[in-house]
């Protein structure tokens, strides 16, 4: 009975924490699920999550479209943990505003006229918009095949996204070091917007994270 | 009523009157008497006295008939204004079928519209020269009220009261001879007749023309409402219909209709008068009641239960009068099966000839499996627990109508982000209905403040709705429930514990398996009023821990690990769920088990008992939810609700407490909420 029970793909209520989704990997041939993009991708992260290369790398035959369409929603899923971890110290007071660099005050697309809203008001809402829009029933209605016209979508929010990385490295690096030690997400996400040219190169304007070792850098100097 | 006493008083006052001026006839002419000795007797104060005497008496008199006068005037401009209440009570009347019947139109065509697909039917459907009232509409129902509402003032002006309706509304009857069979009807009539005018005052406000899909639940109705011979039968209503389509062609034919009244009246003085404008009343009320029940989906429904008797009244009412009445009186049957209508959605889940469930709103915005959802103890709300380390608030009245007419979509009025970890449980707070509790693989359990129904999801981040956080719990939380301002949680760290969330030291009692010490608890239920925990375990027992004490006062073995386990809310009955495909229930106080059954073709996850105990909710992995009859253990419905991610399907399952709705959680990312 127990083995029959390990060998399903299942969370049982009263696993333990380190057993949560542990069970062996199933190539992505066999998974018959109409969400195997998803189960793949997670699977394939949940491996290492260091591996860039592999959890990229599309499997032969498969829609680049819901390729792209399911590593967004795992982003944004992923996301959330940044924006749980900046909660805590990103408040209105301390960024009234959404900002990176100096250079630029992003308003959020949020509301019926975009609002300057606060940096962490920014960072909730565009996730929530995202999380409505990638389950919006009109232009995803379906989880393996994606009309090109909704593919284009996925471009607005991958800029708005962006910015939440920036906004997180720029202000508040403490949290954003901790956060892509573990998750290697800003990494992920860049390798990604970059390999399916879906945002352009100089909207990144966060330094190559391989190049700089983490937390060392003096905190003066990302304020500046 | 004041006539005859007025009279009796008065002739008794003149023949006392008289016997006293006989008395003193009688002693002033017998003076050569014997007796004469006695008008002797007569002093100047004694006559004094009683000219005194007698003239206050008359000054007396004299008032009371000014008083009777007094009344009888009052009485005569309450006839008057009666009539000109009537009257105006009519011309309403035959504004609403106006009304009715566009509406009626209006809804035919959009029926054809939906069934066809073909808008070009509607204008064959309707005549040209119908289309320009779609216009002026609104403002003429603005108007309308405005009248309605000056009308209803001016009624209650001149005291046209409930008192009042009742009175008539038995002479009607009296005068019909039918008192002797409905004596006790009548009560529960009259009664019906005072709600609905009292409804009046609330309906006014109401939007008149929503008769969105009610159709489609006439069958439902006919079969559901209990009074076999009054209620409509599916040809009834047909027939009703097209009545109603006769009047429709008949619409120039309204003004005749006055005229047949007014004859009416002249002809049979009161009575027939009388009859009409009660059964004007009877329509008046229904309309009321049919734009009351529409408005608020039968929120009164109980209170109009009897109103299903009134086709019966009126029918007969109306069996004197001619044709046009007896059609109005079919209009008012119209409107009841509507209302009773509002009544079966309202009492739904206490009868026991329930619907069955169909899906109505999809809440897609979690990006990874839903493990719990819980619905708001009273309003028409639910949270759900994802995954993705997310909770989402939902008002399922704020709704995205979808395109294909599958169901309708919600989107989510807030997003509670604290969580590091997928979040796996959830409970909803009892009795603050303001907050809710979630636990998560990351080991806490949070305490949240609900932000209002009216939030916007876009508003400023407020960070009080984040409440206390219980750290106690070691591994993942898997379950919780809460009862009394209490809550208990079972975590994969080998513990269940019990909470008052809110105090400075909010850890009440950890419950252990002390004969175990390996076991995990894979979920727990209040049990026994909130004294007693049940607790079930991944290898399959059950036990039964006494809160007081905190030591387990009920041990139970089975073989096949356990998912799920609720307790019934009224009867000592614990029901579990396995990952064998089993339901199986146990005697919560012999520990006996009292029914096991191959509920599902793979593994059973969510388990949720309706409020009153009658039905079971059951979801599985095999894509399926289930509803089961708990009194013969019979599946009463069975839908396909989610897909598979991996080997999970459907991870919860819940029961509104108060209102007719269910829902399901599925590994997909979705929620499904049925009515």
């Amino acid at each position: 009975m127990a083995d029959v029970i390990l060998k399903l793909k299942r969370n049982r209520p009263g696993s333990k924490a380190k057993d949560f989704c542990r069970w062996p990997d199933e190539p992505f041939e066999e998974m018959d699920s109409t969400l195997a993009v998803q189960q793949f991708i997670q699977q394939t992260i949940r491996r290492d999550p260091a591996n860039l290369e592999a959890i990229l790398k599309m499997p032969e035959a498969q829609d680049e479209g819901v390729w792209k369409y399911e590593h967004l929603r795992q982003f944004c899923m992923e996301l959330n943990g940044l924006a749980v971890r900046l909660q805590s110290e990103c408040n209105p007071e301390t960024c009234p505003q959404m900002t990176a660099t100096e250079q630029w005050i992003f308003l959020c697309a949020a509301h019926k006229t975009p609002k300057e809203c606060p940096a962490i008001d920014y960072t909730r809402h565009t996730l929530d918009g995202a999380a409505c829009l990638l389950n919006s029933n009109k232009y995803f209605p379906s989880r393996v095949s994606i009309k090109e016209s909704s593919v284009a979508k996925l471009g607005s929010v991958c800029r708005r996204v962006y910015r939440i990385f920036s906004h997180a490295y720029f202000h508040h690096r403490a949290i954003f070091d901790a956060f892509e030690k573990e998750t290697h997400l800003c990494k992920r996400f860049t390798d990604f917007v970059t390999k399916y040219s879906i945002i352009s190169k100089d909207i990144l304007i966060l330094p190559k994270l391989d190049d700089e070792p983490p937390i060392t850098q003096p905190v003066g100097e990302s304020e500046a | 009523m004041k006539i005859p006493t007025a009279m009796d008083d008065s002739s008794v006052s003149h023949h006392n009157g008289g016997q006293v001026g006989s008395q003193i006839g009688v002693s002033v002419n017998n003076k050569q008497n014997e007796e004469s000795s006695q008008s002797v007797q007569y002093s100047i104060p004694g006559v004094l006295h009683f000219i005194q005497h007698e003239w206050a008496r008359f000054e007396l008199e004299r008032s009371q008939w000014e008083v009777d006068r007094a009344e009888f005037e009052a009485r005569i401009a309450f006839l008057q204004g009666e009539r000109k209440g009537q009257e105006n009570l009519k011309n309403d009347l035959v504004r609403r079928i106006k009304m009715l019947e566009y509406a009626l139109k209006q809804e035919r065509a959009k029926f054809h519209k939906l069934k066809y697909g073909v808008e070009l039917q509607q204008g064959d459907m309707r005549p040209p020269p119908e289309e320009p009232p779609q216009e002026p509409e609104p403002a003429e129902r603005a108007q309308w009220k405005q009248g309605r509402q000056l009308i209803k003032q001016y009624l209650q002006e001149i005291g046209y009261t409930d008192t009042i309706l009742d009175v008539r509304s038995n002479k009607v009857r009296t005068l019909l001879g039918l008192n002797n069979e409905d004596q006790g009807e009548e009560t529960s009539y009259r009664n019906c007749e005072k709600q609905q005018h009292y409804s009046m005052n609330t309906a006014l406000s109401r939007k008149m023309y929503d008769y969105g899909a009610k159709d489609q639940r006439k069958t439902g109705v006919s079969q559901g409402s209990g009074y076999s011979d009054e209620g409509l039968s599916v040809q009834e209503t047909a027939a009703v219909f097209a009545n109603f389509e006769f009047l429709a062609n008949q619409e120039m034919d309204m003004d005749e209709i006055d005229d047949v009244e007014a004859k009416q009246m002249h002809h049979a003085a009161g009575k027939q008068g009388e009859e009409v404008d009660h059964e004007a009343d009877e329509v008046l009320n229904e309309l009321n009641l049919l734009t009351a029940s529409e408005a608020d989906g039968g929120g009164q429904g109980d209170e109009y239960a009897v109103g299903v008797k009134y086709p019966t009244g009126t029918a007969a009412v109306t069996g004197e009068a001619d044709e046009k009445p007896l059609a109005l009186g079919e209009l008012a049957q119209l409107t009841v099966s509507n209302e009773s209508e509002g009544y079966d959605v309202a009492s739904a889940s206490k009868e026991s000839f329930r619907k069955t469930w169909n899906a109505k709103y999809t809440l897609r915005s979690h990006f990874d499996g839903v493990r719990a959802l819980a619905f708001h103890p009273t309003e028409a709300a639910l949270v759900t627990a994802s995954e993705d380390h997310t909770l989402k608030l939902w008002n399922l009245q704020r709704t995205v109508p979808a395109k294909k007419s599958a169901g309708l979509d919600v989107e989510p009025l807030y997003t509670f982000r604290a969580h590091s970890a997928p979040v796996l449980c959830l409970a909803m707070g009892a009795p603050r209905s303001e907050e809710c509790f979630s636990g998560g693989l990351d080991g806490t359990i949070r305490v949240w403040n609900l932000p209002p129904a009216t939030a916007d999801p876009y508003d400023p981040y407020d960070p009080s709705v984040q409440g206390p956080v219980l750290r106690e719990h070691t591994d993942a939380v898997w379950s919780l429930a809460s009862a009394q301002g209490r809550l208990l949680s079972a975590s994969a760290d080998g513990t269940a514990r019990l909470w008052a969330p809110r105090t400075p030291r909010p850890l009440l009692c950890t419950l252990r398996d002390e004969l175990s010490a390996a076991a995990t608890p894979a979920a727990a239920d209040f049990a026994d009023a909130a004294t007693r925990a049940a607790v079930v375990y991944r290898d399959g027992n059950l036990l039964l821990y006494d809160l007081e004490t905190g030591q387990s006062v009920l041990r139970v073995s089975c073989d096949s690990p356990a998912n799920r386990v609720r307790s019934h809310p009224t009867l000592p009955l614990l029901v579990t769920a396995h990952e064998d495909r089993h339901i199986r229930f146990w005697d919560a106080v012999s520990g006996r088990c009292a029914h096991a059954m191959v509920a599902h073709l793979d593994a059973v996850t969510g388990l949720a008992l309706d409020p009153n105990g009658l039905f079971l909710l059951s979801g599985s992995h095999d894509c399926s939810v289930r509803l089961w009859n708990l009194d013969t253990k019979t599946c009463v419905q069975e839908i396909t609700a989610h897909r598979k991610k991996f080997d999970e399907s459907i991870l919860d399952v819940a029961f509104h407490p108060l209102r007719p709705y269910i829902a399901s959680a599925g590994a997909d990312g979705l929620a499904k909420v049925f009515v």
